[in-house]
């Protein structure tokens, strides 16, 4: 933390004494890059204060004041299912991502303290496995799920989700930037556990790198939405992607769901906005000074 | 585990009664039909449950329901003496309301909703389901045109010994024939039907002094009317996303695209009668007389709401859609019989409409049969899915208890009895195993058709159509007459 | 993530305190020794299989098997499952819908890779460089779309491309101005790109961006004496040490452009111009789920899978293996 700070603080333009000149191209660059990323978001936000009469009849841009109508008739929607999704959603992520962190952590502490036989097999075939693309292996996992009895349950998105062999390979990567081996070594002579080892000195050094596992894991999750699509029939399961999907195939039929759907598409983002908000100095400074002490 | 134990062991006690039940019910059938074959099939359900097994339940409730031939009352079946959990798919908005009606009935038969996502995805998971052998609900419900792909997926189990004879009798032949795909077998009873017409802003019309078209020939006159007293409204789109709106124009002009001849089936997706109806539309596309942009779209509902969409060749169920997408436009539309090939001979299409079935992995295909023909041949069910906006199948109760206009259409006071009139047109069709692949290939072709706005194209799009469904046909085995 | 490469004092790889692995005899020991290693990795190791492993093998079973129907297919029992041998990759391989989807995406990926790196890896230098400002707002901001499931941004953009529904056309109407339609065949591969270039950029830039600011300042302080502006900084000195995470992001879009589905699959119902068989994943969903035939389905996710692993491969060797490899 000590050494990123003191670089930060080396490198950063304003916090230096001497003061650079404002580059200009630069700036602007970086702000038209922001408004590219930032103008959907502000159209969602502004259509979601429009009743369907207006979303489909007005300048989209420009607000109106139909936003908490919008969100009580999301709220009425079959008795608040649709926070329902948002609980499921936040679930799954949450779970599923602190679980995957977990075992990622581990196994990626394994890979890279440990010498054992199989470990350069076990690591490329872990490599082989962030390659396969998904919708590869959703089809049979669901029928392999069904044969259990397991579809149409929490089980059926949360234990496809724990298994990440990005995670592993990020974990791999911060245990062997962070955990320094001396540190091991005098746990061990101190007579620690290895668990203990791993719980109490490794995993505190790599938790930085953790939290964004975590992150990156619990944002996959949250957006998943081919995987909870084929696994669940019930919409009580359904998390966010899935049931504002199912809104607008219902739509076919029934496409006044338009408003809500697109007041259901911005509540569902500000949980992981705020989420990015909140954590993103975590995120910065972590990532910093993994790599320093390394 | 421990459920799932239980659910095992009552799976083979209700299969062995209801092997028992069948081999009664198929006596009865023979001797005196009627009464007798619903009765066992009461029974024997209700003796699968509890080894005790009484039949009080069966024989107890035999108030006079309408529409009710035998003893057999459709809105107030037997129910179960020992509780029994239904798993019921289905995706329509409101739907719940209906169940909820019948839970409160507290006859022993508690059914559970699961609301799905639409109904393509519920077919693929209902079609998942069975092939990982687990997971199916006990009632689903069904696109007419889907019933004969999930029947060869062994998806829907032959319902004739459980439902009661009465319930038939609620349905014209040309719906009934939807269910039994012209078979002894009854896969699924009816519950909503689309006969098509042709919804228009009076309004417009009345403004721009425009007659409403009867015929073909009329009605591509009026589009460009309509383009010419306004260049930013349109009468009409044709929608390559909609291949079951395309697929009852072609019902309209006589087509059937698939056919059982000989225990084979026929595949004439490419008929003449089809050709004239793309054709047709083709035409009126590359002219621009009306747009090429798939319906449903935020496209097509801000033209709806705008006034620059005036008209819409839809279904029965139309005004309710209307009313959600265009709410400001209530009073504005009404309804027509569809533009005529022959105006001599009215006839019409069919757009949406479906059915419930029993799935294959039901283990009280007795207790689904009783809530099944409640929902779709009852008074009390029809009367609720009319209120949902649905246009129930069943005919008589259908005009028992619709007797105003939706509050859509209000406006226009003869519409039941227009819509009843239209309803009696509906030019029978027949829908094959792999309706999918036709519909898929509809898509794609007559979406470059659409986009290429050429006349030969949509032509050419319905030959392509016919090989591919052809060979599907044929390459997964089915016998596939010339 | 990459970050520990960009230092050069990697710690070496040596960690276990006990003694070499050469002896035989010295077999029992190792295993003894290596009971931790596998404890650590058996939560991992059992998921792995269990969700990974099994699935693609049931799949490569499943893609040698088909239905087969007899007479009309009513009757119970009708259709039944047998093998079939290759038949399903011929089909797949000869499938002029598959091919057209496979080149499809191969130009999608063409369009969209090097423009999302390029994009990325100019951000993150800016973000980077001293003299910009706002780069705390703008962070986050090209980030945020991150946060948006690709379902809901392809129906965002969606309504921002429909002519009728689009405020750009609204405006440009009012201007009196015509813009293309995003939806039409010519520019339909742009408009899938754009989507997933909005949601991706920022965090291949977050990738790039962590990995500049491991550099320690040492490195170009130097040049900076040297009197090499920002810019010459930046070209030559801060991206080739960045080269591996850049290298990662490019190997990582890569795949996920193979993989493209949601953003076409929301886009499809409001146009002509999107067929059932866009992309090879469209296509195995359409096969699988809208068709029933879930064999077809699995020959072509191993096709899809296997091509994934050439491109993966091919690419890696081309750079060297310098991304993957680091301290092995």
């Amino acid at each position: 933390m000590k050494t990123s700070s003191q670089a930060h603080g080396r490198r950063d333009g304003q916090r230096n004494g001497r003061r650079d000149r404002i580059g200009w191209p630069s700036t602007i660059i970086l702000l038209l890059g922001a408004f590219y990323c930032l103008m959907p978001v502000a159209w969602v936000l502004m259509a979601a204060t429009k009743s369907t009469a207006e979303l489909f009849g007005t300048f989209t841009f420009s607000p109106s004041g139909n936003l908490f109508t919008n969100i009580a008739n999301l709220t009425d929607m079959r008795d608040g299912l649709f926070w329902r999704w948002m609980g499921n959603s936040a679930l799954y992520a949450a779970v599923g991502g602190g679980l995957s962190t977990l075992i990622s952590a581990m196994a990626g502490y394994a890979l890279a303290k440990f010498n054992f036989r199989g470990k350069k097999l076990a690591f490329n075939i872990l490599l082989v496995g962030v390659l396969v693309p998904g919708v590869v292996l959703a089809i049979p996992q669901y029928l392999l799920l069904a044969k259990v009895g397991l579809t149409n349950t929490y089980w059926s998105v949360l234990l496809p989700s724990i298994i990440s062999p990005y995670s592993v390979y990020l974990a791999r990567v911060y245990a062997g930037a962070a955990v320094p081996t001396d540190v091991i070594e005098a746990g061990r002579t101190d007579g620690a556990h290895t668990w203990r080892i791993f719980r109490s000195i490794a995993m505190p050094m790599m938790l930085p790198g953790l939290i964004t596992i975590f992150l990156f894991q619990f944002v996959a999750i949250w957006n998943n939405y081919m995987l909870p699509f084929i696994m669940l029939g019930n919409d009580q399961l359904y998390p966010l992607t899935v049931g504002l999907s199912s809104l607008v195939n219902q739509g076919s039929q029934y496409p006044a769901m338009y408003a809500l759907v697109i007041t259901g598409a911005l509540l569902s983002i500000i949980p992981l906005i705020a989420l990015f908000l909140s954590l993103q100095r975590y995120w910065r400074v972590d990532l910093a000074a993994g790599a320093v002490k390394a | 585990m421990n459920n799932r134990t239980w659910a095992r062991l009552a799976a083979v006690t209700a299969a062995l009664a209801l092997t028992l039940g069948a081999c009664s019910s198929s006596d009865g059938d023979s001797a005196t039909g009627g009464s007798t074959s619903g009765d066992t099939a009461t029974d024997s359900a209700a003796g699968g449950d509890t080894a005790a097994g009484g039949d009080t339940a069966a024989d107890g409730d035999t108030s006079q329901g309408d529409g009710a031939t035998s003893g057999y009352d459709l809105n107030n079946p037997p129910g179960s003496e020992t509780p029994v959990e239904l798993i019921y798919w289905d995706w329509a908005p409101g739907i719940e309301n209906i169940v909820d009606q019948w839970n409160a009935k507290n006859n022993g038969i508690t059914v559970t909703l699961v609301t799905m996502d639409g109904g393509d995805p519920a077919i693929a998971k209902l079609l998942t389901a069975i092939k990982a052998g687990s997971g199916a609900p006990d009632i689903m419900h069904s696109e007419y045109q889907m019933i004969p792909t999930l029947v060869v997926g062994d998806a829907l189990i032959d319902m004739t010994e459980y439902l009661d004879p009465s319930v038939k009798g609620q349905f014209t032949d040309a719906v009934w024939n939807s269910v039994t795909l012209g078979t002894d077998a009854v896969y699924a009873v009816p519950g909503d039907f689309g006969p098509l017409a042709f919804f228009y802003r009076a309004d417009k019309f009345e403004e721009w002094g425009l007659t409403v078209p009867t015929t073909w020939d009329e009605y591509a006159e009026v589009a460009r009317q309509v383009r010419e007293k306004d260049p930013n409204a349109y009468l009409g789109t044709f929608s390559s996303n909609d291949a079951g709106w395309f697929t009852g124009m072609t019902q309209q002009a006589g087509a059937s695209w698939w056919g059982i001849k000989d225990d084979s089936w026929t595949v004439d997706v490419n008929s003449d009668a089809t050709k004239k109806v793309a054709e047709y539309w083709g035409g009126l596309v590359e002219e621009g007389a009306i747009l090429n942009t798939p319906m449903y779209t935020p496209e097509w509902v801000a033209a709806l709401a705008d006034g620059t969409q005036v008209g819409w060749l839809s279904a029965s169920w139309a005004p309710s859609v209307l009313i959600s997408n265009a709410p400001d436009t209530q009073g504005l539309w009404k309804a027509a019989p569809l533009p005529q090939w022959d105006a001599a001979n009215p006839a019409t299409g069919t757009w949406g409409g479906s059915g419930t079935a029993i799935t294959a992995q039901s283990e009280h295909p007795a207790e689904a049969a009783q809530f099944i023909s409640w929902l779709n041949a009852s008074e009390e069910g029809v009367k609720a899915m009319a209120e949902l906006g649905q246009y129930p199948a069943a005919d008589d109760l259908r005009t028992k208890v619709m007797t105003e206009p939706p509050a859509f259409m209000a406006a226009q006071t003869d519409y039941v009895d227009l819509l009843n009139q239209i309803a009696g047109t509906v030019n029978p069709f027949t829908y094959g195993p792999n309706v999918n692949v036709a519909y898929s290939a509809y898509n794609d072709e007559f979406g470059k058709a659409c986009e290429q706005k050429s006349q030969d194209a949509f032509v050419a799009a319905v030959d392509t159509m016919q090989s591919l469904t052809l060979e599907d046909l044929i390459s997964s085995g089915f016998a596939v007459a010339e | 993530m990459t970050a520990a490469q960009a230092t050069p004092s990697a710690s070496p790889p040596t960690a276990t305190p006990a003694g070499t692995t050469r002896r035989p005899r010295k077999r029992k020991r190792q295993l003894w020794r290596d009971l931790p290693a596998w404890g650590f990795l058996t939560p991992v190791a059992v998921l792995f299989v269990l969700f990974m492993v099994a699935p693609i093998g049931y799949a490569l079973f499943l893609s040698f098997r088909t239905y087969k129907t007899q007479g009309l297919g009513l009757g119970k029992g009708a259709r039944k499952e047998v093998w079939n041998g290759l038949e399903n990759y011929a089909k797949a391989l000869s499938d002029p819908e598959f091919l057209a989807s496979v080149g499809r995406v191969l130009i999608y990926g063409l369009v969209l890779v090097p423009t999302m790196i390029l994009l990325a890896t100019i951000f993150a230098l800016l973000l980077d460089s001293r003299r910009a400002r706002l780069k705390q707002f703008s962070r986050v901001s090209i980030f945020l779309p991150y946060a948006v499931p690709a379902v809901i941004s392809s129906l965002m953009w969606g309504f921002l491309y429909l002519p009728a529904v689009s405020p750009f056309h609204w405006l440009a109407g009012r201007a009196g101005v015509s813009l293309p339609n995003m939806v039409s065949p010519n520019l339909i591969t742009f408009a899938v790109a754009n989507i997933a270039l909005w949601g991706g950029v920022g965090f291949n830039m977050v990738v790039i961006y962590t990995s500049l600011k491991a550099i320690p300042s040492e490195l170009y302080e130097a040049a900076v004496l040297d009197g090499c502006t920002e810019f010459q900084i930046a070209v030559r000195v801060k991206v080739p040490i960045v080269a591996p995470a850049i290298i990662m992001t490019l190997l990582f879009s890569l795949i996920s452009t193979l993989q493209v589905f949601a953003e076409p699959m929301t886009l499809k119902p409001l146009t002509n111009t999107v067929p059932s068989t866009w992309t090879p994943l469209m296509k195995i969903y359409r096969d699988a789920f809208v068709r029933d035939d879930i064999f077809s389905a699995a020959a072509s996710s191993i096709v899809v899978a296997f091509v994934t692993f050439l491109v993966s491969f091919g690419f890696l060797r081309l750079v060297q293996g310098r991304a993957f490899n680091e301290d092995q």
